[in-house]
């Protein structure tokens, strides 16, 4: 059995790694920033992915390394698995969990002026989903990661339109 | 006399007027005196503005504190005033009683105090205040979009602490 670190360190480390990357590396750039965490999420992801697939045979197809992601590495990253999966047949998949664990204890406060907005279409504009959306680059990066290490390239974003369930969505490039 | 008669004399205290509805007011103060939360759910008198209200309460516990450990008969040493301890070590007072109300206070090894205000008849709260504390570490502490030293607004943990401040019986 491996060493093993504190989950509120892990907590901490990421919060901090995102605050330094926003406020102090790339302060008035949220995209680069937002670039250069998803970099460090997809070396993350890469080597994870080695690691956890030591023992086992080649992946058939693409599914087979979607489903890998969704029982196995998810376990090992978060103790669940994701909660449903969904896929268009065409290369695209939605992965839904339904209680993201480094997004738990993320709330914001109800009374300031750049609130959530009670219209779900405001939502993804509004201040509060950028600031949370930054915490995502990390775990799309991750899946990133591992899956361009089993041969699959691809690219994958975040979706928080329903809080506390939170979606990554994976396009796979032909 | 009349004057030590029992509780007929003064007013009865208000009786909780709904199952759950015990507690009257939270404080949360840092080590520095911000108050980082004041929640209240049945006070009919304000006498002071809410600044005044504030600085009142904390340097009430304050002395408070001090006092109990420089009255402390069992302890030979002056020990540590002014440094916070671990609840339970050390000398320090955890609530007191008036015939209306109970305060019931703790404080952290990192400086958080936190104070309840209920109705007389409750019980010992010390436990009820080690898990308010763990609502605060979990939902404030650890949230990314919380600045430490400003007053707590996270929906999470206002929720959390609404209901189980309901459920202390």
């Amino acid at each position: 059995m491996g060493r093993e670190v504190s989950e509120s360190c892990i907590d901490s480390l990421l919060t901090e790694m995102v605050s330094s990357y926003c406020n102090h590396f790339y302060a008035n750039k949220p995209e680069l920033a937002a670039r250069r965490i998803e970099a460090i999420g997809y070396q993350v992801g890469h080597q994870l992915s080695e690691r956890y697939t030591m023992e086992r045979p080649r992946f058939s197809d693409h599914l087979e390394a979607i489903k890998f992601i969704c029982k196995d590495f998810w376990s090992e990253l978060f103790k669940k698995q994701i909660d449903n999966l969904k896929t268009n047949h065409r290369g695209t998949f939605v992965l839904q969990d339904n209680r993201f664990r480094w997004l738990a204890r993320m709330s914001l406060d109800p009374t300031a002026d750049d609130a959530v907005p009670q219209d779900p279409s405001d939502f993804a504009e509004s201040k509060a989903a950028q600031a949370m959306s930054m915490y995502l680059y990390f775990p799309c990066g991750i899946i990133r990661g591992a899956l361009s290490n089993l041969g699959i390239p691809c690219a994958v974003s975040a979706d928080i339109s329903n809080l506390p369930a939170c979606s990554f969505v994976v396009r796979i490039k032909a | 006399m009349q004057f030590f008669g029992g509780s007929d004399i003064s007013p009865s205290p208000p009786a909780p007027t709904a199952p759950g509805n015990n507690a009257h007011m939270i404080y949360v103060f840092n080590r520095n005196g911000v108050c980082l939360l004041y929640k209240e759910w049945n006070r009919p008198l304000h006498t002071l503005n809410a600044q005044q209200d504030h600085k009142l309460m904390f340097g009430l516990l304050f002395s408070l504190k001090s006092l109990t450990a420089k009255m402390d008969p069992t302890s030979a040493e002056k020990g540590n005033l002014g440094v916070p301890q671990l609840p339970g070590q050390g000398c320090s007072f955890h609530s007191f009683r008036t015939n209306t109300y109970k305060l019931s206070f703790m404080e952290t090894p990192s400086g958080i105090k936190i104070i309840l205000v209920t109705h007389p008849k409750t019980g010992d709260l010390r436990d009820f205040l080690k898990y308010i504390y763990n609502l605060y570490v979990e939902y404030v502490v650890k949230n990314p979009l919380y600045t430490p030293g400003t007053p707590v607004s996270c929906e999470l943990f206002n929720t959390a602490l609404d209901q189980y401040v309901r459920s202390i019986a």
